[in-house]
């Protein structure tokens, strides 16, 4: 309990923990216009030998960099100077670790049941603990420093303060972690089902048909989602499609709720998913079904819909 | 001792995995994770050379990069955004098994592949 308690409690600073750990790759002075991102994916391009652009990650503040997804690491770039500040290869870090041993104690399968069964424990343990101070209804501490009494009371105060925070904090961790199984349960009290997004595949192009730029495609994806602010574009090199990923300020459902995906070449939208469109019972699962860590990694992993609420009563608590 | 020769060439021969290019489908499963993923590989051997490309299905393919085919052993990455996937196989009766490490900015994590021959 202690270890997801720190565990969790770092997680939830982890986007302010890790700029902290890279200010000078993250922070920037913003000045002037935003280059486009074909020229911010250049600039990153020539730094690192020509590698080609996977993905581009735009900032979504105008004093953080913007970062550039290439195969040998991810490249953080001034999207207002086109400065390439430096680059992050792929592997574990402080950070990763701290998510390891909250989703899994860092034991793999083994640690990951002991973490399920935790919140099972906990909640079995509030409900007893209510269940003992129920024909008391202890709220004040009257037991004088250094006896029993006053560790008796503090133990009812505390405990019936934190009943409710601690609740909420273990039913969702539960939920977490036996997604699979409470799913259907989720799905049938919300009264929806699970929204199914389907991906036509776009038709060969025209020989010698040019592709579009990063650009355009941001462009046409935002046409689709007014209001909405891209903080991932994916290059068709690198699974055959543009796919844009917008966060709309509005909407408290993050993951990849918002995705545009189109043909390359035309333009046209091969599929398309609205965090607004999704059922309730995907709202409470943040739009899973298009989430690429839930693709690779399945459901009991952190996320960020069901996880944000789980991390933001942990640190209220 | 032409005969051991032989017998020890035939033995490197059977080991080795011979032409790899082609479709390949089958699926990994992360460790610690609850399911498979599946995956599909269209390889072009040359030499010892290996390009082509991967991913869950025929619709979403990733470019291989820096891969080699050394005796039985298949080596390749694909990066698919923030994930870069490093395989290590090898050739096992018609199939390709190993181990898969994924990577990502801040995460190190493994998993077993299994592929066979696709149609």
């Amino acid at each position: 309990m202690v270890i997801l308690g720190l565990t969790g409690s770092i997680m939830e600073f982890e986007p302010e923990l890790d700029r902290l750990l890279h200010p000078e790759l993250s922070y920037i002075t913003p000045e002037g216009r935003v280059l486009p991102l074909s020229e911010i994916g250049d600039a990153a391009s020539r730094r690192f030998s020509g590698e080609p652009v996977v993905a581009y990650l735009p900032s979504l503040s105008p004093n953080l960099s913007s970062q550039v997804v290439l195969p040998s690491g991810i490249a953080y770039v001034n999207q207002h100077t086109g400065e390439v500040l430096g680059m992050r290869t792929r592997g574990q870090t402080f950070l990763g670790y701290v998510r390891e041993l909250h989703v899994r104690l860092a034991g793999g399968n083994f640690g990951r049941n002991i973490v399920k069964l935790s919140g099972i424990a906990m909640l079995f343990s509030l409900a007893s603990g209510l269940y003992l101070w129920w024909p008391i209804k202890q709220v004040t501490i009257r037991g004088k420093w250094g006896t029993k009494r006053l560790w008796f009371d503090l133990h009812n105060a505390v405990g019936i303060f934190s009943l409710l925070p601690l609740a909420i904090l273990a039913a969702t961790g539960t939920i977490i972690g036996f997604e699979n199984q409470v799913g259907p349960l989720i799905y049938k009290l919300t009264r929806s089902s699970p929204i199914h997004i389907t991906r036509s595949t776009p038709p060969e192009p025209a020989p010698g048909a040019a592709a579009m730029t990063p650009d355009e495609a941001v462009a046409i994806a935002r046409t689709h989602m007014p209001g909405a602010i891209p903080y991932r574009v994916q290059m068709p090199k690198y699974g055959g499609l543009y796919v844009v990923a917008l966060l709309n300020p509005r909407e408290r459902v993050a993951g990849d709720g918002n995705v545009v995906a189109l043909d390359p070449y035309s333009g046209h939208v091969v599929s398309l998913s609205r965090s607004s469109d999704l059922s309730r019972g995907d709202r409470i699962f943040g739009g899973k079904r298009s989430n690429s860590y839930r693709k690779y990694f399945g459901n009991a992993e952190p996320d960020r819909s069901l996880a944000s609420k789980h991390n933001g009563i942990r640190s209220s608590v | 001792m032409k005969r051991a020769i032989t017998v020890v060439l035939l033995l490197t021969m059977h080991a080795m995995a011979g032409d790899v290019t082609g479709k390949w489908s089958g699926a990994f499963k992360v460790d610690g994770a609850d399911h498979d993923v599946p995956q599909l590989f269209i390889f072009k051997q040359d030499g010892n050379k290996l390009s082509g490309s991967g991913g869950p299905d025929q619709s979403e393919q990733y470019p291989i990069e820096d891969g080699r085919v050394d005796g039985d052993r298949v080596r390749f990455q694909i990066t698919t955004g923030e994930w870069k996937f490093t395989y290590s196989l090898k050739a096992v009766d018609a199939k390709l098994a190993g181990d898969l490490e994924l990577k990502s900015v801040d995460n190190r994590r493994t998993a077993k592949v299994n592929l066979s021959r696709a149609q």
